[in-house]
């Protein structure tokens, strides 16, 4: 254990490097996942198999067939470019995530109840601005705690760049074992840092979950986010 | 580099014994899984304060812990203690392991919606524990988790992938092979994400109608 502590330094660049893929491809995964969510349930039939066939397509293939893909296969096609291994690892991933988040997103917004939409259509809002400023801000408090599963699982899912020599948390371990010999204590210092980002990470979602706009609106009017049994309301009666 | 359709026949034996390990392991794995998920599911309805953190524990660890890291974990480690198992074992063994964990979730959570009244009934009817389990409660679990099941064993199929990274011939594997003896990335890999691909969207849009029917 002590020899692998000595590589601290190393280890070190490597957590940050982890870091840094798993927060851009969460945060492109989030974005892709609220543009291709709403596509997927489009008026149009064309959009909407579209965004069906983009995302089942990404999703099929596994992240690592599509990884290797973008980074191997990709620049032998005329006019493509030959991605960094930092840059193809977090567009791969942020597909993935996104193309899993989207199912997140369609589902948040299916459970928004039709009335909601009659209204902001008979209010004259238009399909964006309905979307934009009524669904989502209610349809947020559903999809942000799949959303915070879906960003640990990316987290793991990270590990996998290290294939195509992005020198992040397994890359760097792989170097140290082959360096020291102490497999146990470097798998197991790895596994334990792994484990505490996805506990960050579920605990940052939570803090995100505190801040979104109907829950807020639920804590301002100090209702419960379930209603009230009907029955439970009269024998109880509903404090002011 | 152009496509060269005689390169894809070359080497798609190849990926075919690859396609077929893909299987084999899936299989494997997912066996694993859905009855060590049920078992995890019942034990830790069943067992002891300490029991179900014990549990607990080992799903906490199991999902908080990439395969990847698993994967070399076991490789690496068991022959230390002298305990020379085939790659293949152990990928089969540690997604199964990963995927048992997350089998065991929606086993419980099909466990919580099953009404109260049915163990009162069980218990009136006089049914020893064994009896309940086997005939009232498992059947009803593996209904309502079935296509959250199907969803973890698409998921699995996708994830032995990373199996290569400790030398099984998996279908990527053997695509990297055939990359890197000639050259040409361009054929192996997009030929391996065809197979995938073919592999996977029956059931993913069988899963979907599927769900659409019962859920």
């Amino acid at each position: 254990m002590k020899a692998v502590l000595e590589y601290w330094p190393a280890l070190y660049q490597g957590l940050l490097t982890t870091i840094w893929v798993a927060m851009c491809s969460i945060t492109g995964a989030a974005v892709g996942s609220l543009i291709l969510g709403p596509l997927r349930m489009s008026s149009s039939r064309g959009v909407r198999l579209f965004a069906l066939f983009i995302i089942e397509f990404i999703r099929g293939a596994s992240a690592l067939v599509a990884l290797f893909w973008v980074f191997y296969s990709l620049p032998s096609m005329p006019h493509m470019p030959r991605l960094s291994p930092m840059v193809a690892s977090i567009l791969v991933l942020s597909l993935i995530g996104a193309s899993y988040g989207a199912e997140i997103v369609r589902g948040g917004i299916l459970a928004i109840p039709r009335g909601q939409l009659d209204a902001s259509h008979a209010l004259g809002l238009g399909k964006f601005r309905t979307l934009t400023k009524v669904v989502l801000p209610q349809a947020l408090s559903q999809i942000v705690p799949s959303f915070a599963g879906l960003a640990a699982d990316m987290v793991k899912w990270t590990s996998i760049v290290s294939f195509v020599g992005v020198r992040d948390l397994v890359y760097v371990g792989d170097s140290i074992r082959t360096a020291t010999y102490e497999t146990v204590s470097v798998y197991v210092v790895l596994g334990a840092i792994y484990w505490a980002l996805c506990f960050i990470c579920e605990l940052i979602f939570q803090c995100v979950e505190h801040f979104l706009p109907l829950n807020k609106a639920l804590r301002v009017t100090k209702c419960r986010s379930q209603p009230v049994p009907r029955a439970q309301m009269q024998t109880e009666g509903v404090k002011p | 580099m152009t496509w060269d359709w005689n390169f894809v026949f070359q080497i798609l034996p190849d990926l075919l014994v690859g396609v077929w390990y893909t299987i084999l392991i899936t299989i494997g794995s997912a066996a694993i899984a859905l009855i060590g998920g049920l078992l995890l599911a019942i034990f830790e309805n069943v067992s002891t304060r300490a029991g179900r953190l014990v549990v607990r524990f080992f799903l906490g660890l199991f999902k908080g812990v990439p395969i990847l890291v698993l994967l070399y974990f076991g490789y690496y480690l068991l022959p230390q203690f002298g305990l020379t198992l085939p790659a293949m074992a152990i990928g089969i063994a540690v997604l199964g392991l990963v995927y048992a964990a997350f089998c065991s979730e929606v086993y419980r959570g099909g466990l919580i919606t099953i009404p109260a009244g049915l163990r009162d009934a069980s218990v009136a009817l006089g049914l020893s524990p064994y009896v309940m389990w086997r005939r009232v409660y498992v059947p009803l679990m593996i209904q309502r988790a079935s296509p959250a099941l199907i969803n973890y064993v698409l998921t699995l199929f996708r994830q032995t992938s990373f199996l290569f990274a400790i030398g099984v011939p998996v279908l990527i594997g053997k695509a990297q092979v055939a990359g890197y003896q000639s050259f040409r990335y361009l054929e192996p890999f997009t030929v391996a994400g065809a197979l995938y691909l073919a592999l996977n969207i029956p059931f993913l849009f069988l899963l979907s109608r599927f769900k659409t029917k019962y859920a």
